[in-house]
């Protein structure tokens, strides 16, 4: 199905992006989900610390850190997040159902590394 | 104290006495119904919020229901064009058909097909996309649903009626963050001679949650 | 990891893939309180004065044992409450006062009736 919102392109010469004004990945990339436990408030569920998976898709617009968000802060140093995903069997070691089978879920940026 | 049936977060429904029961008209209300009236009149009180924005929101909850994102399906299912448009931005196609978003969440429409069924659940609380469906059923909120949806999907339809042939692909997105999603189910068929409204009327919320398919038998009794 | 090192480190919410039983198709129509709770809670987000995310934030401070005996809108109005008091708009006492003011309108309707 052919998009039909502008994407962005890459800056062309002579423009440059603020720090983190641009997304880090790109659908396609393979990441893996962060493996550190953070306390007080978080959004990555348990079950997906150190899965990898691929980006599906860059979800705009960016929004403030929802970890960041949970003691208050409204607005500033907005995050780029993600839709992920991750096969079933990946997340489960004992997953009873097809191969194919999939997690799709959204992710901040904080939590991805490349893989 | 009155006699009161209660849903656990465990799923369980015991009926037991509670210091939260029903309010009916001339009973005293329970102790958490008093303590959401005190906190709303001293935020009133201190001008932080106002009646009006309390009983207005109440209206807009009220006008979300069901019926909306029916709406939205049937219409996708007519219209190639709007249904192009609501799978590259469900919110904006919802705006554009006249469902406004009163949060600031996205929407991602998630559109089954022969080859894909789609399941919505939100494993850490209860994401649901309340612009266009209205309040979840307390199921989507139970343990039950939320722990197994991610890890026994097929089990989990199977508890619905739903069974779905190991060549589909099973997809599950669990909502974390500022995306909501609605499921595009797949139009049944025999529905050819329908019209856009006799359509909706087949769409039921479960489906658009994605635990089961739409099917002609969801007229009877409309 | 230890058992109480694991207490920390999970939220009391964050279920997903545990084991647990069948899902009860189980639904009920909003008491008129939770109704009320629902708009309080979107127009605290609307305002930021307690935003969606502080609400969740503050469910899950409510512990395992709470989150697990109230129901849902009981564990929003407690947070609230508690987040309210950590910004300092209204304080446990002036809560307190406040419900038993709330509370005595409807003995006193009750002793009108009677």
């Amino acid at each position: 199905m052919p998009t039909l919102k502008p994407v962005a392109a890459p800056p062309i010469q002579g423009v440059v992006p603020a720090l983190n004004e641009l997304p880090g990945f790109s659908p396609g990339d393979a990441i893996r989900v962060g493996v550190r436990s953070p306390i007080g408030h978080y959004r990555v569920p348990i079950y997906l610390r150190g899965k990898t998976g691929t980006v599906v898709q860059v979800i705009e617009p960016a929004m403030v850190d929802n970890e960041a968000e949970g003691f208050g802060k409204n607005a500033g140093s907005k995050r780029h997040y993600y839709r992920i995903s991750i096969p079933m069997t990946q997340v489960w070691a004992d997953y009873q159902g097809s191969p194919r089978d999939e997690l799709r879920i959204e992710i901040f940026e904080t939590w991805l590394e490349r893989v | 104290m009155t006699h009161t049936s209660h849903i656990h977060d465990d799923g369980s429904h015991h009926d037991h006495d509670h210091p939260h029961a029903e309010i009916s008209v001339g009973e005293k209300p329970g102790y958490y119904a008093v303590m959401e009236t005190a906190v709303r009149e001293l935020l009133i009180a201190k001008g932080l919020i106002t009646a009006n924005d309390i009983r207005h929101q109440l209206e807009v909850l009220d006008s979300r229901t069901p019926a909306l994102g029916a709406k939205v399906v049937a219409r996708a299912w007519v219209d190639p064009g709007f249904k192009a448009r609501l799978l590259a931005d469900g919110r904006a196609a919802c705006e554009e058909f006249g469902i406004s978003f009163y949060d600031d969440t996205q929407l991602i429409v998630l559109e089954n097909t022969p080859a894909v069924h789609n399941l919505i659940v939100c494993t850490l609380c209860s994401c649901y996309p309340r612009p266009v469906l209205g309040l979840p059923p307390d199921w989507y909120k139970l343990k039950p649903y939320r722990a197994r949806a991610v890890s026994e999907p097929r089990v989990v339809l199977r508890e619905f009626g739903t069974i779905i042939p190991d060549d589909v692909e099973v997809r599950v997105s669990d909502s974390t963050s500022a995306v909501r999603y609605l499921v595009l189910p797949m139009r049944p068929a025999g529905t050819e001679n329908l019209g856009e409204e006799q359509l909706a009327a087949l769409v039921t919320r479960d489906a658009m949650i994605g635990v089961i398919p739409v099917t002609l038998d969801q007229e009877v009794g409309q | 990891m230890s058992g109480s090192e694991d207490l920390v480190r999970r939220l009391p919410n964050d279920i997903g893939g545990f084991a647990a039983g069948s899902v009860q198709r189980v639904e009920h129509d909003l008491l008129p309180w939770e109704k009320s709770c629902h708009a309080l809670a979107d127009v605290l987000d609307f305002t930021k004065i307690i935003n969606t995310e502080e609400k969740r934030r503050g469910v899950e401070a409510l512990g395992e044992t709470m989150i697990g005996q109230l129901s849902y809108y009981e564990r929003w109005i407690v947070a609230f409450a508690n987040i309210l008091f950590a910004k300092q708009i209204l304080s446990p006492t002036e809560l307190a006062m406040k419900m038993a003011e709330v509370e005595a309108r409807h003995v006193d309707a009750g002793d009108a009736r009677g």
